[in-house]
């Protein structure tokens, strides 16, 4: 007698790997790549959140990176070693605040920022009236601007190394336009001391050309021409304009090739961003000299060993004074950094 | 009478419990059993009624210690039921004869003697006009809503209130605890206006600056490239010269060729030639954080190009994408 055959069973097919290049085949650079991944357990929100952060590493993350309790930093390091990644993007969480860690594979150094804020890409996605996520906005890597890091500071020109690094290197004799479809910002604002993360979505579009005719070749659809006396209407009549059409002078390029149907070499074209999530106000507390680990370079709160000891000191000082009015639980969480970090101080003395 | 009562209910106590607690099963039967009475009442024929009537007369002239022995054995089974409703509604129904509380019993124990439920009993002593008005009473006083709280045949309405409340308190002191938790969890979580505020607008106008600068630096490198083409000979010999000066920058030297090729050159289009003026400090170079993974003494070196290297224009400073890309933009400029 035939037997029947269990449904659940599937035949095993040997999973098709692309596998992804170590080197650029064009700059011939090292490719960075990273693990997004999280310490504890996280709540739901959290967890989107890490999500979003994988989307935004994509195309060089491990989209679907599983994770169990019981692996520990070694485990993801030990994997991260044969598949080339060189970053680790680490989330965790306290009673206070969530927490990211930036980190260099294998050796460091690691910053930690404290996430001051942050909005999930699903949440900004509800807030726009057209959210835009074309097919392929997530096959290329980000371009990353850094704006307001040039204060000198040291751990400051190191946050920008990082980030700088943590996405391929774009060479501009061969880059194809066509694969720049989203940025990357992190803004520093002095005053505040905090960094804002944002991710948009590049588009371009024909400078001069009205909206409707800019439809109708993007649509492929045949226009609605009821209300028209004439053809030439479709052309000539003006349609509604908002503020936000009006064409900033600066924000306009001229194109080396052809992008596209619209987007052509000789016209000019507009730039548009539009923002895609997730968003983020990080707070940079502390730089690690090791993978979570190590001397510590830099602290927000505390004092570090390194040369610039004085010029901490005083901004501790500010900083105090300006976190005066913040809520109790930060301070402790301060005191607690502080106390670490002049057990640090002693041991670097007796060396 | 009053005395028998009494006794049903200690004995009942235990039970009316349990009967509490499935209440919803309790009150399918109640339901089921009426109907079926009803349709019964057509089928009882001559002989059985005064079969019925000779029965009853034996019982009411029966003792009452024999009476009681029934009584126990009625309440395990179904007939139980009415007993119970018949306590129910005893506080409203007081004023009833005693003849009529009688005969409600009478029937009770009629049909236990035969061992079974005959529904057509029921409808056949005065009785059943009794527990008619009792019932009809009972589903009046359901529609407040103390009497809504509990089930509705039931003697410990107190107690079954307590408990509900109990329960309330119970569900809302864990609601508490897992609303707190959500809270914890949602820290810095933030919904997004749905207009763009000041802040933003400057994001976005930083974010729009950094992509301009880099597409025309692209476009400039580009354009400048577009005639070339590596098949024609001419074409290749160019290329050659700028590959040539890259390796030429790369071992730190500058060719004093590159001085005379003219236009091309000046462009810049060349990766090698960018990287010729490596600044002094370290972690500025390219290849630093990829080749060097040990960030020692980072911020031992001196970095004498600093003040350069960030450009003095404005108060935002911009740094698109890579170093040399900046680098290469102020260049052509």
């Amino acid at each position: 007698m035939a037997r029947f055959r269990n449904k659940k069973r599937k035949a095993f097919v040997k999973p098709i790997i692309r596998k992804q290049p170590n080197v650029d085949h064009v700059t011939g650079d090292k490719i960075p790549k990273s693990f997004v991944f999280s310490r504890g357990k996280l709540p739901g929100v959290l967890r989107q959140l890490q999500m979003d952060l994988r989307k935004l590493m994509l195309p060089f993350t491990a989209l679907n990176l599983k994770e169990k309790r019981r692996n520990n930093l070694k485990d993801f390091l030990n994997v991260a070693g044969p598949m080339g990644v060189t970053h680790f993007l680490i989330l965790s969480k306290t009673e206070t605040a969530p927490y990211l860690r930036v980190a260099r594979t294998p050796q460091g150094p690691t910053l930690t920022f404290k996430i001051h804020e942050y909005s999930l890409a699903a949440d900004i996605a509800q807030s726009q009236l057209r959210p835009r996520c074309p097919k392929d906005l997530f096959n290329n890597p980000p371009l990353i601007v850094l704006s307001g890091f040039g204060t000198g500071e040291q751990h400051l020109k190191l946050t920008t190394i990082m980030f700088q690094n943590i996405f391929p290197a774009i060479d501009i004799n061969t880059v194809k336009l066509s694969s720049c479809q989203r940025i990357v910002l992190l803004n520093y604002n002095k005053d505040t001391k905090l960094i804002d993360f944002r991710h948009y979505s590049i588009r371009l579009q024909p400078v001069g050309v009205s909206r409707r005719i800019r439809k109708f070749v993007q649509n492929h659809q045949v226009p609605d021409l009821r209300n028209l006396q004439d053809v030439s209407d479709f052309v000539t009549k003006a349609g509604y304009g908002s503020e936000s059409e009006v064409d900033d002078e600066a924000a306009t390029v001229s194109l080396p090739v052809d992008l596209g149907r619209v987007n052509r070499a000789s016209n000019k074209s507009a730039v548009k961003l539009q923002e895609v999530g997730p968003r983020m106000t990080l707070q940079l507390i502390k730089v690690e000299e090791g993978l979570c680990s190590g001397g510590v370079i830099f602290s927000e709160f505390g004092n570090v060993s390194s040369g610039n000891k004085k010029t901490n000191e005083e901004e501790q000082q500010k900083d105090e004074e300006e976190d005066e009015q913040e809520d109790k639980d930060e301070d402790e969480q301060e005191n607690n950094e502080e106390g670490e970090d002049e057990d640090e101080k002693e041991d670097n003395e007796d060396d | 009478m009053g005395e028998v009562k009494q006794s049903i209910e200690v004995t009942n106590g235990g039970k009316k419990r349990r009967v509490g607690k499935n209440k919803g099963k309790m009150a399918k039967k109640k339901q089921r059993m009426m109907p079926q009475g009803a349709e019964n009442r057509m089928k009882v024929d001559k002989r059985m009624r005064k079969l019925f009537q000779k029965r009853a007369r034996e019982y009411n002239s029966d003792e009452e210690g024999e009476y009681e022995q029934l009584q126990q054995s009625a309440l395990s089974t179904g007939v139980a039921k009415f007993k119970k409703s018949d306590d129910e509604f005893e506080g409203g129904f007081s004023d009833n004869s005693e003849e009529e509380n009688q005969r409600i019993e009478e029937y009770e124990v009629s049909e236990d003697e035969d061992g079974g439920i005959q529904p057509g009993i029921t409808k056949f002593t005065e009785g059943i006009k009794a527990f008619k008005l009792a019932f009809k009473k009972v589903v009046k006083k359901s529609g407040g809503d103390e009497e809504v709280l509990g089930p509705v045949l039931s003697a410990h309405k107190k107690l079954l209130a307590e408990k509900l409340a109990e329960e309330e308190e119970e569900k809302k002191v864990k609601g508490e605890a897992k609303k707190e938790k959500h809270l914890i969890g949602e820290k810095g979580h933030v919904k997004p206006e749905n207009y763009l505020d000041a802040h933003e607008k400057f994001l976005l106008s930083v974010a729009t600056k950094g992509v301009v600068k880099l597409f025309n630096a692209v476009n400039k490198a580009q354009t400048a490239q577009k005639g070339l083409n590596p098949s024609r000979s001419k074409d290749e010999k160019v290329i050659k010269k700028r590959t040539k000066e890259a390796f030429f920058s790369e071992l730190g030297k500058t060719s004093s060729q590159s001085a005379g090729t003219g236009t091309v050159v000046k462009v810049g289009t060349s990766n090698g030639s960018v990287d010729g003026e490596t600044p002094a400090w370290a972690p500025l170079r390219d290849n630093y954080m990829l080749t060097n993974p040990k960030l020692k003494d980072w911020d031992k070196m001196q970095d004498a190009d600093d003040a350069d290297d960030f450009g003095g224009n404005g108060q935002v400073k911009i740094l698109v994408g890579r170093r040399n890309l900046e680098r290469q933009y102020r260049a052509m400029e």
